[in-house]
């Protein structure tokens, strides 16, 4: 197991590289100049202070050369200045990655906890009141816009019932209890529509298990109902349903530009959106390579957990 | 207040500021007499203020702090202030005195004036603050050309600053108000991008950019009410940048926030219906003015081109200005006919060449020069709603009166290499925070402007020697006239098609007391916004 998690990590390495080598070039492959960015439409293009500007954030040596300069600090942990606030790339990113994050995790924690038990029972008792309930309101999760239902849990939960705040963040490391408060609106916004596809998911799976020859055998054994079901086909059929949570989360680390807009949500997403927007190439460079990096991290969990459930599956 | 109750303060002489201003705090004391029905300010309380935009950077030198959507706005301060009627009055430089060749600005420095640590607010201060934002290695390039007429600052001694200037300017005090060019303590440089010290009414404690910016009373603060007690009342101020409209005012209503600005065109109206038991809202008229600005350099509108005015005139004829205000505005703009809305000091009520909506004689221009179906690109900014959205309908304006008009919106960048390119016929845009009319027609319609021969490249020999003798003019009536005859040029030339002002809604919980913006925006102004704002 440490040897595979070892090799994974090496293999991750040149996708790593491959990554900031792509990141850097789209970035500086945008229209528009960095420069007219900082400059007002209304003021003299002085090209002494395009000049002091491009030297300053050294946009005047070819780009290789940048990107070199560039992947060399970033590997010491330095990602450079945001060429709008000033401020080093690390605080910039650190402020709102947290938030994402948090919200991701506890989405697709929440988004797990309905839909394996939800799709289990839905296949368990296949055709019941349980399993249409199940579908329709899966295929309602589904089929509904996620801003959408984002809006109208505002309207309900906020707005009308008073019961929970309609936008903000706190941080759950300096008020956990406010944090939470916070955070369910977004949390249920971005749970429900994963459910839904969970649900679904988890279902099929367990349908087909269940018809699998070794949970006849199981039953034809004497093992209790239960035993079969939550012992040995759960556990089988909830593989397809961790590949896909995985990539769900790392979608959602993604960020989710417009629940975070009708949250005020600062997680990443909004900030790299609002850095393309300023060509502020520093942030977006980093961002999307620290995502990048959590996608990698994220798919080697992802493979580690199949270990997990299933021992059986080979770790080649 | 009337369009002739207001006097420009540019053109007032001191005694004139003083005698109105004396006038004015008599009135003010009279209504703070014991026994007037008026609760005393209550100090205390924090205020969440939801806002549009949040700041680009911290330090107010290199970036440019929008005071009307800005949180930290609130911590700083120019040398002059700005009241609710966007006029210039004393505040850090309490007096000044205008050479008669307009050449020489002197001003006096109000004793006992601080930085937010500490450090005395002095001539030295103010001139260390003015040479860092001249400075193109730490300023930005529209704060610095605030300063651009300069040509020498001198301490005299503590409390007295001169400033002498390249050539005579009759309007330059506007350009030392806290926007653009406000004041940091001279000994925070280094820490201004990261902990910036002002000298505003509030300090600055944190910010988390699109998050929160947390502000703090400046218990040192040198304003005083009409009752001698200090100002801010407010402990402190927290700043939540939420972009999405409706987004502000769900907070509002769910008590998350106490003060909105920028309400949405659609929600206002209704809200004022509906809502008005448990807030008070505040109708900002014009932050700016909306516009279609005419390419002009090359192409169908060019001003070189034999038909070039034609066109822009059969381009003038096919907008319609009811038709935004309405579908845009919700009624709530004020059509223009030139920057000015009625609102303003600056309004002008003679403008002529006004070119009506009349798109059969677009029709007919366009037939009799054989160039139907001529191709417009009407362009935007994505930034914000209503210059996108006018974009729209412009396109179908044109549509209808027989050109082959297509719509993009892009961003900042992608435009600015547009405007470069001279790649586009039609910008639909918008202008704000010009309470000083220089800083309209000295930036973007005298032809020697960056701005001008970036973007559209009007050019008329006339309207440069008005906005040039308009600039060295003190007289308020006077100057008045001058940018009339600008602005019936402009339309005749048809260069610049004003469509709207730009309007603004602020709304707060009923239980915030003595706040009142500017009426272009601002929230930090003498006399008014959060300086004397209270919880009751």
């Amino acid at each position: 197991m440490l040897i595979y998690a070892i090799n994974r990590i090496l293999q991750a390495i040149p996708v790593v590289f491959i990554l900031s080598v792509l990141v850097f070039g789209f970035v500086h492959a945008l229209p528009g100049d960095v420069i007219d960015t900082l400059t007002s439409v209304e003021t003299d293009e002085d090209p002494e202070v395009r000049a002091a500007l491009e030297e300053e954030f050294g946009l005047n040596k070819p780009v290789y050369v940048q990107y070199f300069i560039w992947i060399g600090k970033a590997l010491q942990g330095d990602f450079g200045k945001s060429l709008v606030t000033r401020r080093p790339v690390s605080i910039e990113l650190m402020e709102r990655i947290p938030a994402t994050i948090y919200l991701a995790v506890v989405g697709i924690g929440l988004s797990i906890l309905i839909a394996v038990p939800l799709g289990t029972l839905a296949a368990v008792r296949r055709n019941s009141a349980t399993d249409y309930t199940a579908q329709v309101t899966s295929l309602a999760g589904i089929s509904i816009p996620e801003f959408w239902f984002a809006i109208l849990c505002v309207l309900l939960f906020a707005l009308h019932l008073g019961w929970l705040p309609s936008s903000g963040y706190a941080s759950p490391f300096e008020d956990p209890q406010k944090s939470i408060w916070y955070l369910i609106l977004p949390a249920l916004a971005v749970g429900f529509r994963q459910a839904a596809f969970t649900t679904r998911l988890t279902r099929s799976s367990m349908l087909d298990e269940i018809s699998k020859e070794y949970v006849d055998t199981a039953r034809s054994l004497g093992l209790s109902e239960r035993k079969v079901i939550y012992k040995y086909t759960l556990r089988n059929a909830l593989i397809p349903t961790i590949t896909i949570s995985g990539l769900q989360l790392a979608n959602l680390l993604g960020g989710t530009v417009v629940l975070e807009s009708i949250f005020a949500w600062p997680g990443i997403g909004l900030a790299i959106f609002q850095s393309i927007q300023l060509r502020d190439f520093p942030v977006i460079q980093a961002g999307v390579l620290v995502l990048g990096i959590m996608v990698v991290i994220i798919n080697l969990l992802v493979d580690l957990l199949y270990r997990v459930l299933n021992p059986r599956v080979g770790l080649g | 207040m009337s369009e002739h109750d207001r006097k420009n303060p540019l053109t007032q002489t001191r005694r004139e500021f003083l005698a109105t201003t004396a006038a004015a705090a008599g009135a003010a004391a009279a209504a703070s007499v014991p026994g007037a029905a008026v609760a005393a300010p209550k100090r205390g309380g924090t205020l969440r203020f939801a806002t549009r935009v949040d700041g680009r950077g911290l330090d107010p030198h290199r970036n440019i702090i929008y005071y009307v959507s800005n949180p930290l706005a609130a911590t700083t301060q120019g040398l002059l202030d700005l009241n609710t009627n966007m006029e210039i009055v004393p505040g850090i430089g309490e007096e000044w005195d205008i050479s008669d060749d307009l050449m020489t600005y002197t001003f006096k420095i109000k004793k006992g004036v601080e930085f937010h640590n500490g450090r005395d607010v002095d001539a030295e201060a103010i001139k260390w603050n003015y040479e860092r934002i001249m400075d193109p290695k730490t300023s930005h390039s529209f704060t610095r050309a605030s300063l651009k007429e300069v040509k020498e600052i001198t301490a005299v001694d503590k409390q007295t600053l001169r400033i002498q200037l390249k050539a005579p300017s009759g309007v330059f005090l506007a350009n030392v108000v806290y926007y653009p060019c406000n004041l940091i303590a001279p000994d925070s440089a280094d820490q201004a991008d990261t902990h910036p010290i002002g000298c505003g009414p509030f300090k600055f404690v944190s910010w988390k950019r699109y998050a929160k910016t947390e502000m703090v009373r400046f218990e040192n603060y040198f304003e005083t009410d009409a009752a001698g007690n200090r100002l801010p009342y407010l402990d402190a101020i927290e700043g939540y940048p939420k972009k999405e409209d409706k987004v502000r005012l769900t907070a509002l209503r769910t008590g998350e926030v106490d003060l909105i600005e920028n309400m949405a065109y659609s929600d206002a109206t209704n809200f004022k219906k509906t809502q008005m038991d448990k807030y008070n809202t505040w109708d900002i008229p014009q932050v700016g003015a909306g516009y279609l600005a005419v390419q002009a350099k090359k192409g169908p509108f060019a001003m070189s081109a034999a038909d070039g005015k034609l066109m822009r005139q059969a381009l003038a004829h096919a907008i319609d200005r009811e038709a935004i205000h309405h579908a845009i505005f919700n009624g709530l703009s004020e059509k223009l006919t030139g920057f000015y809305s009625t609102s303003s000091p600056w309004h002008m009520p003679g403008i002529r060449n006004i070119k009506e909506f009349d798109p059969e004689k677009s029709k007919a221009i366009l037939r009799k020069l054989n160039a139907m179906n001529t191709p417009i690109a009407v362009v935007a900014r994505d930034t914000y709603s209503y210059m996108h959205q006018t974009g729209e309908l412009v396109y179908s304006m044109l549509q209808e009166a027989g050109f082959k008009p297509t719509n993009e919106v892009f961003d900042n960048p992608v435009l600015r290499k547009k405007y470069k390119k001279a790649d586009y016929g039609i910008d639909s845009t918008a202008n704000s925070y010009r309470f000083e009319p220089d800083g309209w027609y000295s930036r973007n319609v005298l032809s020697s402007a960056p701005s001008t021969k970036l973007r559209t490249g009007y050019m008329n020999e006339q309207v440069d020697k008005l906005i040039v003798e308009a600039r060295s003019t003190r007289d308020f009536k006077k100057r008045k006239e001058l940018y009339t005859e600008v602005e019936s040029l402009v339309n005749d030339d048809c260069a610049l098609i004003y469509t709207h002002c730009i309007p603004l809604t602020s709304a707060a919980t009923k239980n915030l007391k003595g706040y009142q913006p500017a009426f272009a925006g601002p929230f930090n102004i003498n006399g008014g916004g959060v300086r004397t704002a209270y919880f009751a």
